[in-house]
């Protein structure tokens, strides 16, 4: 069932209260009514602004704040990500991106008063403290699911699972070439 | 370091090459461009350790059998151990699964073979503990450790289930060291492989078939003794006439996407079996708006709560590599049932990238700077025994408006001293085998560097569902099993309570947790109460 945002800023004008009531069990009730954005299956503009602003902190020691590129990267393969889940985690993840975009529900639950296009790394930063510390479970939640998804997207990739030393899986090949026997862990490899 | 991305595999121990000339009934409901309506002595409905075992029981006592699975066929020839389309084609929710409220990450399987294609090969017996107290407090009948042993011992001939006789791979061996040096008590695992490589990557399907899952044992015999495949094929209700049921109606599901394709696959059977799992089964149950005077479906759902620790060493572990699982100590598992805090089981994960990133419980700098450590990473995890205390009645399984399963299941204050309780255990334990380093999963947790730094910490921290990372790769019970109508959904035989015809045979039968990695406890369990009711076919 989807109600409009209209509904929802109704909802979250009641800040802190409303937020507080919706933790005891119910998630907001939120809206998707604008379309994805260019090149996305689900996230919408808005979305995808706030992703550009989190992405940074959450990845921090990966990715700067002015790797615009990579920065993208991991937004598009969060859409992606969002896609291989079900329709359950893609409504919710877009419910709490609602409450997370849109005034006053942002600034209450982040702090962060101005558009994510504004935030600072250190804003960043302090949004998701804030949401992580929170007393309200429900912030907690959009605190945990957002940063496993953020966080997902990168190290799925092959290419970012390198910078930890992982070295990678055996090569599969397709057909009938038999297995080779493979050294024991902790042995010397050519 | 080892390095086994300079090894090569090939593929050609994938028995589904060879479907077509085996005569091998497999059908993609996707593809389907009608309805169809199928009848068989039995349809059953999931293909997991319930659905596997059942299957070769029932076609080789010569009855017709139609296997239905909501998840794809993939099969080794796409194993390709890569962590993305794993969790993608081969999980629930592709790993997104999760409890109601957002704090639990529940992992599951969804494909041919159910979670035995994705799980870590772990096999232990029900302990005799679980079984008594079934017996004792929950009025189950005829399941005692005596009854049991010849159906495990069966299962445990046919999965090639042996004590693992190659050493630990380091990540596991740090389990042992400590348990040594502590003065606890630990063992070595047993696995359901044959022919195994000893690569770590069990958890995103076995590239060679050497894991003995049912999706290249049970159910290549199945297919065999003529049973019906249906994949994408996701069972919306059981079908009841009267004080009966007499099948099932599956929408078929899109290839790859989200979503029915309009066709359906109706099976009329003499008997119905549900093995969709925990989860699963009780959502099929409150589809079909199934009799339910004591609101018992759905309740009682465990899922061992799971917490860890991460330690980094001087040596190299490469936690990624080597038998995911080959270690665990019991120490804290039985120093009381039901009483007394909770119980739990020590054992060690595979360390893939993602999977650990994803439940780090970190970000910015201390994930990346732990992560750049993952070679040197030993991670510790506490499966904590619920469902045993008065303190611990589970979860709820919940339909929301789609008619879709949501596990309402919450840490309480008794789950939460357990984990602080099993981070003290574990903590202590890396640094006594060596770890410079220690993060229990807590998130205002750092990298400590000494016990008593991180004791302290741990005795400061507030416990929180939110707080702490807690993850389950155990969905247990739903459907529980007992005499007691009032408090349970099947008899002790896997028959529903109200309906005739109808029967549970997985994971959700069980009342309580397990108290162990729960795959032999289904096989063998569903062995003998599919045996019973092939008997029954034939009496």
């Amino acid at each position: 069932m989807r109600t409009n945002r209209r509904d929802f800023i109704k909802v979250s004008a009641g800040g802190a209260a409303a937020l507080s009531v919706a933790s005891t069990g119910a998630w907001l009730s939120g809206c998707t009514s604008s379309q994805a954005a260019t090149g996305m299956r689900f996230l919408r503009p808005e979305d995808v602004e706030m992703l550009k602003a989190l992405t940074p902190a959450i990845l921090s020691g990966q990715i700067n704040a002015t790797d615009t590129d990579k920065i993208q990267g991991v937004v598009e393969s969060f859409d992606q990500l969002l896609g291989t889940t079900s329709q359950i985690v893609v409504d919710l993840m877009l419910q709490a991106f609602d409450a997370l975009n849109f005034m006053p529900s942002r600034g209450l639950m982040t702090g962060q008063w101005s558009a994510w296009s504004n935030a600072s790394l250190a804003d960043a930063n302090n949004a998701l403290a804030r949401l992580r510390n929170s007393n309200i479970s429900l912030l907690n939640a959009v605190y945990a699911a957002t940063t496993r998804l953020v966080i997902s997207s990168y190290y799925l990739r092959p290419e970012n699972q390198r910078s930890t030393g992982y070295p990678g899986p055996p090569k599969k090949v397709s057909g009938s070439v038999p297995a080779v026997e493979a050294p024991e862990p902790g042995e010397e490899t050519p | 370091m080892t390095n086994l991305s300079v090894v090569t595999l090939g593929s050609d121990t994938d028995p589904y090459r060879k479907a077509e000339e085996r005569g091998w009934s497999i059908t993609n409901a996707a593809d389907l461009d009608s309805s169809v309506t199928v009848e068989a002595d039995v349809v059953i409905v999931g293909t997991g350790a319930g659905g596997g075992t059942a299957a070769e029981t029932l076609t080789k006592a010569g009855l017709s059998v139609v296997l239905l699975e909501a998840g794809p066929l993939k099969t080794s020839s796409e194993f390709d151990m890569d962590e993305e389309s794993a969790y993608a084609d081969l999980y629930q929710e592709g790993t997104g699964r999760a409890n109601k409220s957002g704090s639990i990450v529940i992992l599951q399987g969804r494909s041919v073979g159910g979670s035995t294609t994705v799980n870590w090969t772990t096999s232990f017996r029900t302990p005799p503990q679980t079984l008594q107290f079934w017996a004792d407090k929950m009025g189950v009948k005829g399941l005692s450790e005596e009854e049991l042993a010849p159906f495990f011992q069966q299962m445990e001939t046919r999965l090639n289930i042996h004590r693992w006789g190659t050493p630990p791979n380091p990540n596991n061996e740090q389990l042992a060291i400590a348990a040594k040096e502590l003065g606890y008590s630990w063992d070595i695992i047993h696995r359901n492989v044959k022919g195994c490589l000893n690569l770590g990557y069990c958890g995103l399907g076995c590239p060679v078939d050497a894991k003995q899952s049912m999706l290249v044992t049970t159910i290549p015999t199945a297919l065999d003794n003529k049973a019906k495949l249906y994949h994408h094929a996701q069972v919306d209700r059981v079908l009841i006439e009267g004080d009966s049921v007499v099948g099932v109606e599956a929408s078929a599901l899109k290839n790859g996407a989200w979503g029915k394709t309009g066709q359906t696959i109706t099976v009329r059977a003499t008997r119905t079996i549900l093995s969709g799992g925990g989860i699963n089964t009780p959502a099929v149950l409150l589809r079909s708006k199934a009799p339910d005077p004591h609101a018992r479906i759905g309740k009682r759902t465990f899922l061992h709560p799971t917490t860890l620790s991460l330690a980094i060493y001087d040596k190299e572990i490469d936690p990624y590599y080597g038998a995911p699982q080959s270690v665990y100590s019991d120490h804290f598992q039985w120093q009381t049932v039901d009483t007394g805090p909770v119980g739990f089981k020590l054992e060690a994960p595979p360390l893939q990238p993602a999977f650990t990133a994803g439940f780090y419980g970190a970000m910015g700098d201390t994930l990346t700077d732990s992560m750049a450590k993952l070679s040197h990473t030993n991670c510790l995890i506490a499966l904590m025994r619920d469902g045993f205390s008065e303190q611990s009645q589970g979860g709820a399984v919940e339909l929301n408006d789609r008619g879709e399963p949501i596990v309402n299941y919450e840490l309480n204050d008794y789950l939460l001293e357990g984990v602080r309780r099993a981070w003290n255990v574990m903590v202590e334990m890396q640094f006594a085998a060596g770890a410079k380093t220690v993060r229990p999963a807590h998130k205002q947790a750092e990298p400590y560097r000494s016990w008593a730094d991180a004791k302290k910490a741990i005795a400061s921290f507030p416990y929180t569902p939110f707080g702490v990372t807690v993850g389950s790769a155990h969905v247990m019970g739903g459907s529980a099993m007992g005499e007691d109508e009032t408090r349970t959904v099947v008899n002790s035989q896997g028959k529903f309570h109200h309906l005739d015809n109808l029967y549970v045979m997985d994971g959700s039968l069980f009342p309580t947790s397990i108290g162990a990695n729960p795959q032999l406890s289904i096989y063998g369990l569903v062995l003998k109460l599919s045996s019973q009711l092939a008997s029954e076919f034939s009496a």
